[in-house]
């Protein structure tokens, strides 16, 4: 009964999100940090365009789209890292980037291509500091921990220092220290990068069951298909920054090739070729 | 004798400070930041007085710029360049090069100080005379002013090699190179001319190589060094680049036998 | 404010357990901090030895400003490290996304996850030298100024971070780091002599447009009991607070402007 009320809950909402980049040239030495001080020239570069979305409680919702279509600026709005240039957002009842610190407790976020850990401290220690910057009471932290580690087999990692940490071991770390202080909304940004089978295996296992039996809802990005055949029900396709498509995942599956790869290329495909001298010159500027 | 290996390793490294010669404007603020300080303190300092340390308030502010501006031309990073060679074995492939490795890394740096003087020490110099009261000296004290600038640029470089070849036989010489440039610019008379020290410390200063850096070439510079003394800092200078060299030469045999038994 | 003071404790304490892990980039840290102490002090003294009295401040007096100009100075050396790197460790690698999803003030966070613990002790030696030469002065200092101390070192404190953070903060506009820095670092030297050694338009400059000298010298002569600058230096916890207050507008202002690494 609990369950049916909880999915109806909206966790994330946006309507028209919209953010420009103004792309700023600055000048060598110090007698450009001078001018720069007085004249500058921009260029603008819109990177999410009017993006509407929602998500609901429970749900696990896949984030796809070419390189430089926006995904992980959506995901940066999303967590509250960057203020939108203009739109509505709402997550978890809060407008992000206006009350950050109050909202950062209620997200957990996983870049993985970069970490959240310290890398000259051994892991226990990182997840400690974690646990003084949440504030977690320490009888949550012992209850939470215990099962990260069983779920993510940490107990043999908790003395290692960071730096001599595995990429998959990282991974499995930086997910727990994503996860300490029991998040309802967790946003990953292409968590299983550069994994191994056996290592991502284990992830979109664990990931399963943290939605299935905690209920936390999942935003992710990725660029590997499997993540999301393993993983959502739901897929949203981001092009040049709009959404391109945003439905059941069985909806794409059915789509003109039988599988997801042929039906997701084609989309990418079409786009990139009416779109093409534009995308060019978008990612030439970076 | 000059291998062209050497001219080639100059202009290179000449080439590619070229491309970041706007991050040296930066450097030239910085230091007339510096002599703008000890000006204005030297100037509080001498309050009416005639002269201190043998020297009057316009050779101590002509001293002070001269100094740092040298200091612009003969400053280098070698002995870090060749500790981390050292550290991360580059050293190892350097002596299969058909040079000797020392001379090379010394034509690197000659390129690079001509690119200094060039670009940071002469344009800061001109900066400096605009700013504060700077006298240059006569016509006939130039020839022996940049010869004493060009010697005290080997003593410093050496000085260098040495503390970076000392990562062969310290587990850590970072320490020992941090020290040594505060050293330098200590006892070589980059804030305080020597003759300002106890008649005690004056002499054992004299026993070191550091005034051969800075504080004989500024003192000509300001007038402070006139016919046989000059020569007598000259010579000075001459001597301690040999014994340097020779040092140095010594030190990297050694280094370089036991690079050939631990094999790197 | 308390959570926060428990939680930079905290951070200290893992810097020092990683910082002993290298124990020879601390020892490196150290010796170069004592030998350019050190080298400062032997200019004052070598330079005494040739006249009474700079501008009628004598030796220990000048020692004692240099001894508090180390406290602040050392304070903010050990965490300004990220502020120098900021333009490319945050702002181009985009490594503040990490500090964004936290629920801790941002730049308390950048602040806090470099500390130079080596630099600290810099500032022992600043406080002993204060002792030293106070003690050759025969100052009377009671328990009662050493709240007032603390307030005028936090104000040093603050004049430093303002400014650095000021100028970090350049870089959300222009994505690289300012040729300031390294510029505006170095007129510490002006800090740490008396003011009347300068010119009108230096010191007007050193007092209200780069407020340096109430980095060391306007709140050290309260000790020494020189009513001519008392005023400037009961002002220094305000001045910090202000040169602060102003760096935070910087720093808020360029967040909205953030826009991480990559799309």
């Amino acid at each position: 009964m609990g369950r049916a009320l909880m999915t109806e809950e909206i966790v994330v909402e946006a309507v028209g999100l919209t953010k420009e980049f103004r792309k700023f040239r600055s000048r060598p030495g110090l007698a450009g940090a001078f001018a720069d001080l007085f004249a500058r020239r921009y260029q603008v570069v819109r990177a999410v365009d009017r993006v509407d979305l929602v998500v609901r409680r429970g749900e696990m919702v896949g984030y796809l789209g070419p390189n430089g279509a926006g995904k992980s600026t959506t995901i940066r709005l999303l967590a509250g890292i960057l203020v939108p240039t203009s739109g509505l957002l709402r997550v978890n009842g809060m407008v992000p980037w206006r009350e950050r610190e109050r909202f950062a407790r209620t997200i957990g976020v996983v870049f993985g291509q970069r970490s959240q850990l310290w890398y000259d401290l051994a892991v226990r220690e990182s997840f400690r500091l974690l646990q003084r910057i949440y504030r977690v009471p320490e009888e949550d932290f012992r209850r939470q921990y215990g099962f990260l580690a069983e779920a993510l087999d940490l107990d043999p990692l908790l003395e290692v220092p960071v730096r001599h940490l595995s990429l998959g071991q990282r991974m499995r770390c930086e997910l727990a220290a994503a996860l300490l202080h029991d998040p309802p909304l967790l946003f990953l940004d292409e968590p299983t990068i550069g994994l191994d089978v056996v290592a991502k295996r284990r992830i979109r296992a664990f990931l399963r069951e943290l939605n299935r039996r905690r209920g936390v809802t999942v935003l992710l990005t990725t660029h590997d298909l499997g993540d999301i055949e393993a993983l959502c029900e739901r897929a949203v396709i981001l092009d040049r920054g709009r959404v391109i498509f945003d439905g059941p995942l069985a909806e794409l599956r059915s789509g003109p090739g039988g599988s997801l790869e042929e039906v997701v290329h084609a989309i990418y495909q079409g786009q990139l070729q009416h779109g093409g001298g534009e995308r060019g010159a978008a990612s030439g500027l970076r | 004798m000059l291998h062209p290996a050497y001219v080639e390793l100059a202009r290179s490294r000449f080439l590619t400070l070229l491309a970041y010669r706007e991050n040296f404007w930066t450097g030239i603020a910085v230091y007339i930041v510096y002599i703008g300080a000890y000006h204005f303190l030297w100037q509080a300092i001498y309050e009416g007085r005639e002269a201190l340390g043998g020297l009057t308030p316009a050779q101590m502010t002509s001293y002070l710029a001269v100094a740092w501006m040298a200091r612009a031309f003969y400053f280098n990073h070698l002995d870090r360049e060749i500790a981390a060679e050292i550290r991360d074995g580059r050293v190892a492939i350097e002596l299969i090069r058909p040079y000797n490795y020392l001379a090379a890394k010394l034509a690197a740096a000659l390129g690079e100080g001509v690119f200094r003087l060039v670009f940071f020490a002469l344009p800061g110099m001109a900066v400096a005379c605009a700013l504060f009261p700077v006298r240059l000296p006569p016509a006939q004290v130039w020839p022996a002013f940049f010869l004493a600038l060009f010697l005290s640029y080997w003593v410093n470089a050496l000085v260098n090699v040495l503390t970076g070849l000392a990562a062969f036989f310290l587990l850590d010489n970072s320490g020992l190179m941090h020290a040594r440039r505060v050293l330098v610019d200590l006892f070589s008379g980059l804030y305080l001319p020597l003759s300002f020290y106890p008649a005690w410390a004056r002499e054992v200063l004299g026993f070191l190589p550091f005034q051969a850096i800075a504080y004989l070439p500024n003192l000509a510079f300001a007038g402070g060094l006139r016919g046989g003394a000059l020569a007598r800092a000259l010579a000075v200078q001459a001597l301690w680049i040999g014994v340097l060299a020779l040092a140095a030469a010594a030190l990297w045999r050694v280094a370089h036998r036991r690079l050939a038994v631990q094999g790197g | 404010m308390a959570g926060h003071l428990a939680l930079a404790a905290h951070y200290l304490a893992q810097h020092l357990k990683a910082r002993l892990a290298y124990r020879a980039d601390l020892w490196a840290g150290l010796v170069s901090d004592l030998a350019s102490q050190a080298a400062s002090l032997v200019f004052i003294l070598v330079v005494f030895e040739h006249v009474p009295a700079l501008k009628g401040w004598s030796r220990d007096e000048l020692i004692f400003i240099y001894g508090y100009f180390l406290v602040p100075f050392s304070i903010f050396n050990a965490t300004s490290a990220n502020l120098w790197n900021f333009a490319e460790r945050y702002v181009v690698r985009g490594e503040l996304d990490r500090v964004l999803t936290r629920p801790l003030n941002s730049l308390f966070q950048v602040l806090l996850e470099t500390v130079e613990v080596e630099s600290l002790l810099g500032g022992l030696g600043g406080v002993a030298l204060m002792a030293w030469a106070g003690r050759r002065l025969a100052l009377d200092v009671s328990w009662a100024d050493l709240p007032l101390l603390l307030a005028l070192t936090v104000g040093s404190v603050l004049v430093y971070n303002g400014i650095f953070v000021a100028l970090a903060s350049v870089a959300f506009w222009t994505d690289s780091r300012s040729g300031l820095i390294p510029l505006v670092w170095n007129l510490h030297v002006y800090g740490r002599y008396p003011v009347e050694i300068y010119d009108r338009w230096l010191r007007f400059l050193l007092t209200w447009v780069l407020p340096i000298s109430f980095t060391a010298f306007y709140p050290a002569t309260y000790l020494l009991d020189r009513a001519a600058w008392r005023s400037y230096a009961l002002a220094t916890p305000a001045v910090g607070l202000a040169v602060f207050a102003l760096g935070l507008l910087a720093w808020n202002a360029g967040l909205r402007r953030y826009r991480g690494a990559g799309w």
